[in-house]
């Protein structure tokens, strides 16, 4: 065997030898799963049992107690922050229509009348929404006492003019 | 105590068992038209024709369910499975008849003798070992926790219990992505029939399963390109212990997966009958799987495109002698992407569906240039696909002007065009200046992945050149 003619075998073995460097890292890239893996498996804490852990999943049950399943609910909250398609995987069939938090009360009020929604969930209840401060004063909003982080208003959408520069 | 402990082992076999059953009807129903697409079924490999089945199967299932819901029949595991399966069965014992009678019968048609069998050596052990741990991992990863990745929470797993719930494909109340395909949500929805409940963390078992679907069919493309047992074993390993992309997708119930899965197999099998290496009817088996790609993901159509756009470019650039009737039996798969794309534009026209107008509004061309850092970064971060783009450059490279005179330039021309397909998608994003990082970010390994697996061929291709260049030193 001529190095000059195996260049192609020794950059094979190269490539192999990095390879299994590659495996080594992987192999340390899921350890921490494979740890969790096995506690949960030996403490029996796996699948339904995982969600039970998540407070806002817990809170999604409480809304969905609350929230008839043919009903619309209108979901004030940022899409980053990812917790409102869970909202709607866990509310699913309820209609759900998303909002940014920021969006002003004569929006809110419009897009309520328009999807005929009955509910307002607001996620981050403890900070200072201009739509939920509109929501509170109105008597076309009702807020429960559900408990959780977030507020729910039952809504009366008929009493709402639902113009847009109303 | 024990006594609630047995029950509760014997309701989890019973539910595993459900869920094996209904795996096993989609392969069954798969299998049956496997058999009717293909002159001679012995042709193939018994890993092969598993790994082919299911996708034929997946595909048919689902179809059927959208057409009993355009016809407002209520989704039913009954009415899901039995009335395909039925006639599947039914066209496969007609033809049959037909053999039987024009003197043909598949026992008679000429199959290749079974090779001699061939001893497994040390590094075959070793990278089943491989694979067999890293699956025992990716099924465990899948099943143990509920859906919880984004697309899957958002789109996918939605949809499926959205189907099972309402007992159709009603999308009445989703308003983001309604118009995606939906062949995964379908899917999953059936086996929630199967089941009898929304289990959506056993359901997740479904992807390591399609993983490794894609895997046994990645040995037997590599087998049949010429590649021994060892260096097949060897480059599916490769491919699927390299980076962390294709590993978390075994897990993370995203429709990338089966995405990539549909193009190895419609890229595999028309690149064999490129080589004149496929068994009979490759193109005809090719069909379905054409459909699949425009059934499971906004991006398949433009894949299925540009496999037809390549092999189309390779028969015109090489020539072969019937490269005319090549070129008209290309056909064949064009009519399988038709049947996967137009049944659910259709239902969407008539169901009023808007499609997808936030993907495609204008053309940005800084993005297109913007893009392309990202692009080149993510094909030679190790995090991605490891050392598999830059082993698949290499691969090139052996191939020298050799690539320009074989068939070879088919699955080449295939990935240099997706990957100029991803910057021009990157090109037609609506997004703002401040969201495009993200954006891409959160994209570019999916985008990748669909086109990896046809890498991998590539990576086989060069692992031939150094064994033919070894064989030659010796």
């Amino acid at each position: 065997m001529k190095l000059t003619n195996n260049w192609r075998g020794w950059l094979l073995w190269l490539i192999s030898g990095l390879w299994f460097l590659q495996l080594i890292w992987l192999a340390w890239y899921y350890a921490p799963d494979v740890q969790d893996m096995a506690w949960r498996v030996a403490s029996r804490r796996t699948g339904p049992a995982i969600r039970q852990e998540d407070p806002f999943y817990l809170w999604t049950l409480t809304l969905a107690a609350v929230i008839p399943p043919r009903d619309t609910y209108i979901f004030l909250d940022n899409y980053e922050a990812g917790k409102e398609i869970e909202a709607r995987y866990h509310l699913i069939p309820r209609k759900h229509v998303l909002l940014p938090p920021a969006a002003p009360p004569s929006f809110l009020f419009h897009a309520l009348r328009q999807e005929k929604a009955s509910y307002l969930v607001i996620r981050e209840g403890d900070k200072a929404w201009s739509s939920a401060d509109a929501a509170a004063e109105s008597a076309a909003f009702l807020l429960l006492p559900v408990p959780g982080q977030g507020l729910v208003f039952q809504v009366d959408y008929e009493r709402l003019l639902g113009r847009f520069y109303d | 105590m024990s006594g609630s402990w047995g029950d509760s082992m014997i309701e989890t076999a019973l539910t595993l068992l459900r869920f094996l059953l209904g795996l096993g009807g989609v392969f069954l129903l798969g299998y049956a038209c496997f058999a009717l697409l293909v002159p001679n079924p012995r042709e193939f490999r018994v890993l092969e024709s598993l790994c082919l089945s299911f996708g034929i199967g997946a595909v048919g299932l689902t179809l059927w369910m959208l057409f009993l819901s355009w016809w407002g029949l209520a989704f039913s595991l009954i009415l899901s499975l039995a009335p395909p399966l039925a006639a599947a069965f039914l066209a496969l014992a007609v033809k049959k008849l037909v053999r039987k009678r024009s003197g043909r019968p598949e026992s008679y048609l000429p199959a290749a003798p079974p090779p001699p069998p061939v001893p497994f050596r040390v590094w075959d052990w070793v990278f089943i070992g491989l694979l067999a741990a890293l699956f025992l991992f990716a099924y465990f990863r899948a099943v143990i926790y509920p859906i919880w990745a984004w697309d899957a929470i958002a789109t996918w797993g939605c949809k499926a219990k959205l189907f099972y719930q309402s007992r159709a494909m009603d999308l009445t109340c989703i308003e983001a992505h309604n118009y995606y395909p939906n062949l995964v949500p379908l899917l999953l929805s059936y086996l929630y029939f199967c089941l009898g409940e929304v289990n959506d963390h056993l359901a997740q078992g479904l992807f390591p399963l399609w993983g490794a679907l894609l895997l046994g069919m990645l040995y037997s493309f590599l087998r049949r390109m010429g590649l021994n047992r060892t260096q097949a074993l060897g480059i599916t390993a490769f491919f699927a212990l390299n980076g962390t992309v294709f590993i978390s997708h075994l897990f993370i119930a995203y429709a990338d997966l089966p995405l990539a899965y549909f193009a190895l197999a419609a890229v595999g099998l028309v690149y064999l009958w490129l080589l004149d290496a496929a068994p009979l009817g490759a193109l005809a088996l090719a069909a379905p799987f054409f459909a699949g790609l425009a059934w499971c993901k906004y991006e398949g159509p433009p894949l299925a495109g540009t496999i037809l756009l390549a092999a189309f470019l390779s028969l015109v650039w090489l020539r072969p002698p019937d490269w005319k009737t090549r070129f008209l039996k290309l056909g064949i798969p064009v009519l399988g992407l038709a049947a996967g794309f137009l049944p659910w534009r259709l239902f969407a026209a008539f169901s009023h569906l808007e499609m997808g107008a936030d993907h495609v509004r204008n053309l940005y061309p800084h993005q297109f240039l913007e893009s392309i850092p990202y692009l080149l970064r993510a094909l030679i971060d190790p995090f991605f696909f490891g050392l598999l783009w830059p082993a698949a450059a290499l691969a090139l490279l052996f191939s020298g002007r050799g690539l320009w005179r074989s068939p070879r330039l088919f699955p080449a021309l295939f990935v240099g065009g997706n990957l100029l397909a991803v910057l021009v998608a990157y090109a037609v994003a609506p997004t703002s200046a401040a969201e495009f990082d993200m954006y891409v970010r959160a994209t570019i390994d999916r985008l990748l992945l669909h086109i990896t697996p046809v890498v991998a061929l590539l990576v086989g291709e060069g692992m031939k050149e150094v064994r033919e260049v070894d064989h030659k030193t010796v």
